[in-house]
């Protein structure tokens, strides 16, 4: 106790001194760990999202892209497959399809199609306005709702994918019907729409004035037996209203029409492997993936960094100690004549070195106390941190 | 004591039972065959809405937001297929819902020779308007999209699949005895030429092998001197004695065709609720009538 108190009286009359020492030593135990805390909770938010995609169908290629833009809508869009993907799963009574069509992007933010299913699938809620009901309609994720300051009654202009493609589709402008909850995911960040609103950006859906039935003659390039064909001067709308959403239609089959991806819901386990069975044969010409499996993969790869910031750490941590000790050594040097004055007072060697020692306990006390405060800090703000700093 | 527990277990058994029976499977449908279809298989495990007016042709009808919300809240969703019910490409709705009940025979849909298609350019795609969708009029189809009603059913619902094979295997004969009543009264005179008012009768005739052709009319609006006309050049090769309507005709329609030589029969599609009676009386009705017309 006389040790620890005489430790404490000298520690409190060198504060600088102390503090220097708690700090460096803290930040040594803190900085590795907590880069640990984080890393963990990064993997896991990234993984989260891929391991609560159970099945993904793509075109043959490759299946990071395919993963990337499914799942994170990355702008990077893989090898498209056709509605008949979606149709192809249906059948086998295996899973539910959930079509998806990431392609176009509204002022910078991208439009996803996709059906209905998608918002249960993903537990998506509304928190302001109705989700999707008639072609045109979009809802927007609660990012994307906040940074372009828009809600329900507002409108959105697609962009159009070529800036030179002049005799393009033109942008369709969506109305906002509604705002989704917060996420924590790139559902915040994304622009939803019906797949049939994607075709229609697409220009494979349009309206236009009823040329079977106009007099405008002008719009007509040829009259045959059973079939009327319209000429370019014809005007497509550009926007979907209440007024002209009966003359909005599809041309031949939509089963066709392009998207980007399928998730695969399956009713069951058996379901799920019987159906990745399916996709197994050597003239496959789609891809089936485990999202979960691709993405690890790739974090394992990405993570691999975690080594070289330990090493690092490591040896700076190292080099921290040395300079401890060696001001620990310096200071006992310092303290020569004051340790001399304690032995001649009576005091003996054991209770001069269990004084040092004492001070050295309760600076690594100090230490640990601040260590776990900071670490605890971090730990419960780990997610918050993550989102804000690396995924956004 | 024993009493006492056996009340309580009574109780307990009875509100549980109450609370199972509450919770009936929502149903909505694009017409009402399949709303009919869907209230004899459910029973009283469903509960089944057609909201279209009974004013409308529901093959055309746009239901607003609050009735398309109400169809995505839906436990099952019926489709009929081949086209049927143009809004459904016009709106977002839950896949996992739907079913379309005509999937399993679009190889036997019907093109409509007579309609008018679009393209844009010489050599684009057509635009979807030339399938004919009351398929229900050929019976043996009818039974097929009534099959395909009582599996999404028993699929939605197991525990009740017993009763709703029972209740599916009723309305299948009935519609077997409908089919088989059609086809024995078009065998009595294969080739009878007989005219539809309105192009609704594709899978009757399909269905039936009935030498039947349509013009465009409404049975509630005369009509015009071109209509008159086309009708006239139709008689000259196509010499029917019988008109089918969808609904009860003008006076003066009937009379003036009577003059032509053309009785006036009503056969309903029925692709809306009856003012009386139900699916089932006005197909029977309309076999009725069209036995007459084979006289």
């Amino acid at each position: 106790m006389n040790s620890l108190y005489l430790a404490w009286q000298y520690i409190r009359f060198n504060k600088f001194k102390t503090i220097i020492l708690v700090a460096s030593i803290t930040l040594i135990a803190v900085l590795p760990l907590s880069l640990e805390i984080l890393l963990a909770e990064s993997e896991r938010q990234l993984l989260n999202r891929a391991e609560s995609t159970p099945l993904l169908i793509g075109a043959k290629g490759s299946a990071l892209d395919l993963a990337m833009n499914s799942l994170y809508f990355d702008d990077e869009v893989p090898e498209l497959l056709t509605m008949a993907a979606a149709d192809r799963v249906y059948d086998t009574d295996l899973a539910l399809p959930i079509p998806l069509y990431a392609r176009f992007q509204t002022r910078g933010h991208p439009i996803v199609g996709t059906t209905f299913d998608y918002f249960d699938f993903r537990k998506l809620k509304i928190a302001k306005g109705q989700p999707l009901t008639m072609l045109g309609d979009c809802v927007l994720g609660a990012k994307v709702a906040a940074e372009l300051e828009l809600g329900p009654g507002d409108s959105l202009v697609s962009s159009p994918e070529n800036l030179f493609d002049l005799a393009g589709v033109y942008p369709l402008k969506m109305k906002v019907v509604g705002v989704l909850t917060p996420n924590h995911s790139a559902d915040d960040l994304a622009v939803f729409v019906d797949i049939k609103t994607a075709w229609i950006i697409q220009g494979l859906g349009h309206g236009h004035q009823d040329v079977t039935r106009t007099r405008d003659s002008s719009v007509i390039l040829k009259r045959s037996e059973g079939n009327v064909a319209a000429n370019a001067k014809l005007f497509h709308y550009t926007e979907i209203t209440d007024e002209n959403l009966d003359g909005f239609h599809f041309h031949g089959d939509t089963s066709i029409y392009p998207v980007s991806a399928v998730i695969a819901v399956p009713y069951d386990d058996k379901s799920g492997t019987l159906l990745r069975g399916r996709y197994l044969e050597g003239d496959e010409s789609q891809l089936i993936i485990l999202p979960a499996e691709v993405i690890d993969g790739l974090l394992q790869n990405i993570f691999r960094i975690r080594n070289v910031l330990d090493a690092v750490i490591a040896l700076v941590g190292l080099a921290t100690l040395l300079a401890i000790v060696l001001v620990f050594t310096l200071s006992l040097r310092l303290r020569q004549r004051e340790i001399q004055t304690i032995f001649k007072l009576g005091c003996r060697k054991a209770t001069i070195s269990r004084m040092m020692m004492a001070e050295i306990v309760l600076i690594l006390m100090f230490c640990a106390v601040l260590s776990s405060a900071a670490l605890g800090v971090i730990d419960s703000n780990a997610e918050e941190l993550v989102r804000r700093l690396f995924i956004g | 004591m024993k009493l006492t527990r056996l009340l309580i277990l009574l109780v307990f058994l009875a509100i549980a039972t109450q609370t199972f029976a509450a919770k009936r499977l929502s149903i909505y449908t694009v017409n009402y065959p399949l709303a009919y279809f869907a209230e004899r298989i459910g029973g009283d495990q469903v509960t089944v809405t057609f909201p279209a007016p009974e004013d409308v042709d529901p093959a055309y009808w746009m239901p607003d937001q609050k009735t398309i919300t109400a169809y995505q809240q839906a436990d099952l969703i019926l489709l009929n297929g081949a086209n049927y019910a143009k809004w459904v490409d016009k709106v977002s709705l839950p896949r996992s819902k739907m079913v379309d009940t005509s999937s399993k025979f679009k190889d036997r849909y019907v093109n409509i020779s007579e309609a008018t298609t679009h393209t844009h350019g010489a050599s684009g795609a057509h635009a979807h308007e030339s399938l004919a969708f009351t398929t229900w009029l050929d019976f043996s189809l009818a039974r097929l999209q009534a099959e395909s009603i009582y599996i999404a059913l028993a699929r939605k619902r197991p525990m009740a699949e017993m009763a709703f094979k029972r209740n599916f295997q009723a309305l299948a004969d009935d519609l077997e005895r409908l089919d088989t009543r059609i086809r024995a009264i078009v065998a009595r005179d294969p080739g009878r030429a007989l005219l539809g008012s309105h192009p609704v009768y594709d899978y009757l005739k399909h269905g039936y092998g009935m030498n039947l052709r349509s013009v465009h009319w409404e049975p509630d609006q005369a009509p015009s001197m071109s209509q008159w006309n086309d009708l006239k050049q139709i008689l000259e090769e196509h010499r029917a004695e019988v008109m089918l309507w969808e609904g009860e005709p003008l006076a003066d329609s009937a009379a003036r065709l009577k003059e032509k030589g053309l009785g006036s029969k009503v056969f309903s599609p029925c692709g809306n609720r009856p003012e009386d009676g139900d699916f089932l009386s006005v197909m029977q009705q309309n076999a009725t009538n069209l036995e007459q017309a084979f006289r």
